[in-house]
């Protein structure tokens, strides 16, 4: 073995330029394979070179568990080589060249194994988190129906007992209105358990023929109920139809939890508007003749409080919640966000919390029925044209 | 007026059912669950059972079943406090022949009741 004068303390030591160098007391994976490499270069035709390949081999495993990227690699063997070169001018390049090889090959192979097996952990992980969410969904759909069905009991004990409570009084006396007011707040207790089993509802989706335009009344009319009087709701129709292939329930789930998003958004007062408008999308895929493929743009728009951008990131992340406790699941918005891409359409929301234009807006847009299919499921017909 | 056995078990609930029909003339006799109401079904047969569907021991499903294996035809209104169809598969009209005649959700007025009476007595 070779022994260079040059550097009396560590004769294999050629050291990296100082910035490639990490500050930890560890030699960095770059100084290691720096090290490995020189003492390849260095080492006489015969020497045994194994324990410096197996340290190359770990050194690539050593770099996927820190993260370090692919093409890092490739700069790492450069600035190893360019700092041995530095180091030992004496080397010549044959010398170099057939040594440093099997040092490069065998941290590229361990590299390669533990990148695959890493990301073969990360998609299990992945999957393995989704499906403990799927569990999670499911427990909470189990808890709903069971806690709505002992707040009907509740409220049936409330209506009839206020029912008859009410018989005492007299048309005008203040007991009368009272009882009234007991009445009212249950009915609109009765409403929101109506709401939650909605949720709760495990029955897989039975897609349909919908138009949303009609839909969206209904909608409104079991809202009305559950929000204050206060607060206003806006229907504008920029269209007669808009047919889209879903579930009912699906749509109103989605304008239901938009709204409500919406209406806990304002102190009291305030204004929702939904709104459903066309929106053509032609993309140069159907320019040749064939027909544009047709959006429906339904936005739900508040002038409440608004949403700040940092929890604007993860308003569609399930368990999610900016509400009091007790006020909000968390689940709101990623179920719209879960119908809605199952749906084949896509949601975006904007937000101002403060200014004139302060406030939300969430755009969902859904793909239409082609005209064609539409007519079909209206007359039984014949393909037009085709 | 007739006479209408009660099966509920909740309290509060029933008391409240019981103190409505008794104001309506009706002669009202309880049970606590499905298990207590066959019991009660042996020794005197009722006009009308109001029975409700989720209950300890015997649901309300076990005993719309048992009182159609015993040939009891007492006409029932069945009362729910969960899902509007009694269960997945025991619909509304399953339910019709085996002598349901009304269902009920929970809450609900005395207007309901009345209409539900008088279609199950009819």
């Amino acid at each position: 073995m070779r022994v260079d004068t040059q550097n009396p303390k560590n004769p294999m030591r050629a050291d990296l330029p100082r910035s490639t160098r990490e500050s930890s007391t560890a030699p960095s994976v770059a100084q290691r394979y720096c090290d490995i490499l020189a003492s390849v270069a260095l080492a006489a035709p015969d020497d045994n070179i194994e324990g410096q390949l197996t340290e190359a081999f770990e050194l690539g495993r050593a770099a996927v568990d820190q993260g370090i990227p692919p093409d890092e690699l490739t700069n790492m063997h450069h600035l190893a080589v360019m700092a041995l070169a530095d180091a030992h001018p004496q080397l010549g390049l044959a010398q170099i060249a057939s040594q440093m090889t099997r040092p490069l090959m065998e941290m590229s192979m361990a590299y390669g194994l533990a990148f695959r097996q890493q990301m073969q952990s990360r998609y299990e992980n992945m999957v393995n988190t989704r499906l403990e969410e799927s569990r999670k969904l499911e427990a909470i759909g189990t808890l709903a129906a069971g806690i709505a069905h002992d707040f009907n009991n509740l409220l049936g004990s409330i209506v009839g007992f206020a029912e008859m409570a009410g018989d005492s009084f007299k048309e005008g006396e203040p007991g009368k209105y009272n009882i009234e007011q007991v009445l009212k707040a249950s009915f609109r207790a009765r409403d929101l358990v109506a709401r939650m089993l909605t949720f709760a509802r495990q029955s897989p989706a039975k897609a349909m023929a919908v138009d949303v335009v009609r839909e969206v009344p209904e909608v409104i009319a079991l809202l009305r109920a559950s929000l204050l009087p206060s607060v206003e709701l806006v229907f504008v129709a920029e269209v007669e139809h808009a047919r889209i292939w879903a579930d009912p329930s699906q749509i109103q789930q989605i304008i239901m939890n938009l709204c409500i998003n919406a209406a806990d958004a304002m102190d009291d007062h305030g204004s929702i508007m939904i709104r459903l408008a066309p929106l053509s999308d032609v993309s140069p895929q159907h320019a040749a003749g064939a027909q544009a493929a047709q959006h429906i743009c339904l936005s739900v728009s508040d002038n409440g409080s608004g949403i700040s951008p940092e929890a604007l990131n993860r308003v569609f992340d399930p368990f999610f919640t900016t509400k009091a406790p007790g006020k909000g699941s968390g689940l709101g918005l990623s179920v719209v966000y879960g119908i809605v891409t199952s749906l084949g359409g896509n949601i975006k929301v904007e937000s101002r919390t403060r200014g004139e234009q302060r406030g939300t807006e969430f755009k969902v847009v859904l793909p239409l029925l082609a005209c064609n299919e539409a007519e079909k499921e209206e007359q039984h017909g014949e393909h037009p044209g085709n | 007026m007739a006479n209408i056995l009660v099966i509920d078990d909740d309290e509060q609930f029933r008391g409240m059912l019981v103190q409505m029909l008794t104001l309506d003339a009706h002669h009202v006799s309880i049970a606590t669950d499905g298990e207590m109401g066959l019991n009660m079904l042996e020794r005197s047969t009722p006009d009308l059972i109001i029975t409700d569907i989720l209950m300890p021991k015997l649901d309300g499903i076990d005993f719309i079943l048992e009182l159609a294996r015993r040939h009891i035809s007492v006409p029932v209104i069945a009362v729910s406090g969960g899902r509007r169809s009694i269960s997945a598969d025991f619909n509304l009209e399953s339910a019709t022949l085996l002598g349901v005649k009304a269902t009920l959700s929970k809450p609900f007025v005395r207007e309901d009741l009345r209409r539900a009476l008088v279609k199950a007595l009819a």
